[in-house]
């Protein structure tokens, strides 16, 4: 049988659609219909990962996900509202794993509760960088794409690493050398750019058309914060 | 503007003064109202007691004139009833004139007299000595002093009032400046108490309200997203056919997008400030939308705003979409700076919209006429208003530079 997910969502025809589709993927769904019955059914037989919807008749999701957090260390994904005052640091504070907004892709969903999961088999790891599928660990210096490890060198890993430390400015080329001046450079690629091109095939979904390592004509580069 | 304590202070002094004018006026002209008149016919009736009768012989008058005069110690004079000259004691005074039986006062060389008619037709005029007269400056002084009292004791009473007003008017401005919880103390029970009580309850009311929609529009969000949901993965559950499924994920997608800069507009309508300040790298903001199309480039040098990320990222992206849905690709982004103000400006290779449409290019749904095409949300470039606006800052259409759309902010 496969993983018990608890899904905490007052719309319980959307409850039944999820239940369906997480079905065919594998998962067990177990639906709660509010904050109060979810943490019964929790506290009764621990889900292996839980969705909770932000919005409950009975309580405040974030209340909730709050006491979950209390007592078990399951992993949280929040579904909230696109454009809620609420964002997600508000509920990454509170303990959740992830969120999720509505309308939200089946798929991504899959993917999302997928990746909760794994992060929770695979321990905590305070030194991990994530921007959307991005995982950027810095203990192990290994970049992973959905969870799958991509290749890089040393010298690249740690340009992204550079880049993705400042996500959201934009960085010169010179800023970026002297961030990265320690590494061990290969001789014969001495060029920023064509490094650039190489981390750009292994975490971009279409390298020509880049949405993570984003060039500024004349300026430099800057790793995207906002992704997926 | 003269303050309204002083418009009320300065009628109370005015009409002090009037009053102080009016008693001197009375005090002047008083003998020809009674009871000034009767005063002196009973002076009169006594006098004629004291003095021997008409038919006596002159000297017996005159000596009852001397006695007279030395008993009050003022000039007197008796004149008959044809003013002819009787008896007199002290200076000279005139004849009363032919003003018949009644008494009054009279002007002459040294001081102020008055003429005291007898019963049998005689008259006695008598000049009261300096000493005991009441001087003009005594009578201003002793008024002035009572108009000063009334004047420092009204001063706490007006600005006690008008004190009220101005509090309530603190209250009326800063209500209207945006805080909803501003209530004024209701002093006394008049007017101005009624006012300040209608002034809380329509204060309270307007809180209400603005609760209200606030709740509405934080729940309407979610309330609209889970039927959108359901609908998405009700696609992905049934069994459609992958060109139909792309173009209802594309019709969510668009609905989506409605919705929320519906319930963004309202919800910039609702709030004054910002919810989120934080500095932001400007160029590195119109990077990451500007990935989102092949045919878009940026350029510029990093510019550092502060404000709400998402709400900025709104603003670039509403101005991007909208270059990419009506103008002509390449769409070039620029960000600069100019003293302390950033300048981004989105610009594409297509038509220069008409001088007329310019001014309403930022009204909700306006869409320029004549024009064909596809059809954004109608709500696009008015948020980038809105957006702007919020942060200090604002949006204008750049025709000098083909079909541009120009935002200044505050650069930190």
């Amino acid at each position: 049988m496969g993983e018990r997910v608890l899904l905490i969502e007052d719309d319980s025809r959307l409850a039944d659609m999820v239940g369906e589709y997480l079905g065919k993927a594998g998962f067990h769904v177990v639906h709660a219909e509010n904050g109060t019955r979810g943490l019964a059914l929790h506290g009764r037989e621990p889900a292996d990962a839980i969705i909770l919807d932000l919005m409950l008749p009975d309580a405040d999701g974030l209340d909730i996900c709050r006491q979950i957090r209390a007592r078990s260390d399951s992993p949280i994904l929040m579904l909230t509202a696109r454009g809620d005052p609420m964002d997600r640091v508000v509920g990454l504070e509170m303990g959740a794993d992830d969120y999720l907004p509505k309308p939200f892709e089946p798929r991504e969903l899959l993917a999302r509760l997928r990746a909760i999961l794994r992060r929770r088999h695979a321990g905590p790891k305070p030194d991990v960088l994530r921007y959307g599928r991005i995982e950027i660990d810095r203990g192990s210096r290994e970049v992973r794409l959905d969870g799958a490890p991509q290749p890089l060198t040393g010298y690249q890993f740690a340009l992204l690493l550079a880049l993705a430390e400042h996500a959201g400015r934009v960085m010169s080329r010179d800023a970026l050398m002297d961030l990265i001046k320690g590494e061990q450079m290969e001789a014969f690629d001495r060029s920023i750019d064509v490094h650039v091109s190489r981390i750009r095939a292994a975490i971009e979904d279409d390298p020509k058309k880049p949405r993570r390592v984003i060039t500024v004509r004349g300026m430099g580069y800057v790793f995207a914060k906002a992704q997926d | 503007m003269r303050r309204l304590y002083l418009q009320v202070y300065l009628t109370i002094v005015a009409s002090l003064i009037l009053v102080v004018l009016t008693a001197g006026l009375l005090w002047h002209f008083g003998t020809a109202f009674p009871p000034f008149g009767q005063q002196f016919e009973v002076a009169g009736e006594i006098i004629a007691e004291l003095v021997p009768p008409v038919e006596a012989s002159p000297q017996a008058q005159q000596e009852a004139i001397d006695r007279l005069a030395q008993r009050v110690g003022a000039d007197l004079a008796l004149f008959s009833r044809t003013n002819e000259p009787l008896a007199s004691a002290g200076r000279p005074l005139p004849p009363p004139g032919r003003s018949g039986r009644t008494g009054g006062w009279l002007r002459t060389a040294g001081g102020p007299a008055i003429a005291i008619p007898l019963p049998d037709g005689r008259r006695l005029v008598v000049r009261i000595p300096a000493r005991q007269r009441p001087s003009a400056l005594m009578l201003a002084a002793f008024l002035g002093a009572i108009a000063l009292v009334v004047a420092l004791g009204a001063r706490p009473v007006v600005r006690r009032l008008t004190g009220r007003l101005e509090r309530l008017q603190r209250g009326v401005e800063s209500l209207g400046a945006g805080d909803l919880r501003a209530r004024v103390k209701v002093e006394g029970r008049d007017e101005v108490a009624r006012l300040a009580q209608s002034f809380n309850q329509a204060a309270a009311r307007i809180e209400g309200l603005v609760d209200a929609h606030k709740m509405l529009l934080a729940n309407a969000s979610h309330e609209l997203r889970t039927p959108l949901t359901r609908i998405r993965l009700g696609l992905e559950l049934a069994d459609t056919p992958s060109e139909r499924k792309a173009e209802l994920e594309r019709d969510i997608a668009e609905l989506d997008q409605l919705v929320d800069e519906i319930l963004l507009v309202s919800r910039l309508d609702a709030t004054e400030q910002l919810d989120v300040r934080e500095d932001i790298d400007l160029t590195a903001l119109a990077a990451e939308e500007c990935a989102r199309y092949d045919d878009c480039w940026v350029q510029g040098r990093p510019v550092t705003v502060r404000g709400d990320p998402t709400l900025l990222r709104r603003m670039i992206r509403n101005l991007v979409d909208n270059a990419h849905l009506h103008g002509q690709p390449p769409i070039e982004v620029t960000v600069d700076r100019q003293n302390d103000q950033a300048i981004l400006r989105v610009s594409d290779h297509g038509p220069v919209i008409p001088e007329g449409a310019r001014d309403r290019l930022f009204s909700m749904f306006y869409r320029i006429p004549g024009r064909s095409g596809p059809k954004g949300s109608g709500l696009g470039l008015a948020l980038v208003k809105q957006i702007t606006r919020r942060h200090g800052g604002d949006v204008a259409y750049d025709s000098e530079r083909g079909s541009c759309f120009a935002v200044t902010l505050p650069a930190v």
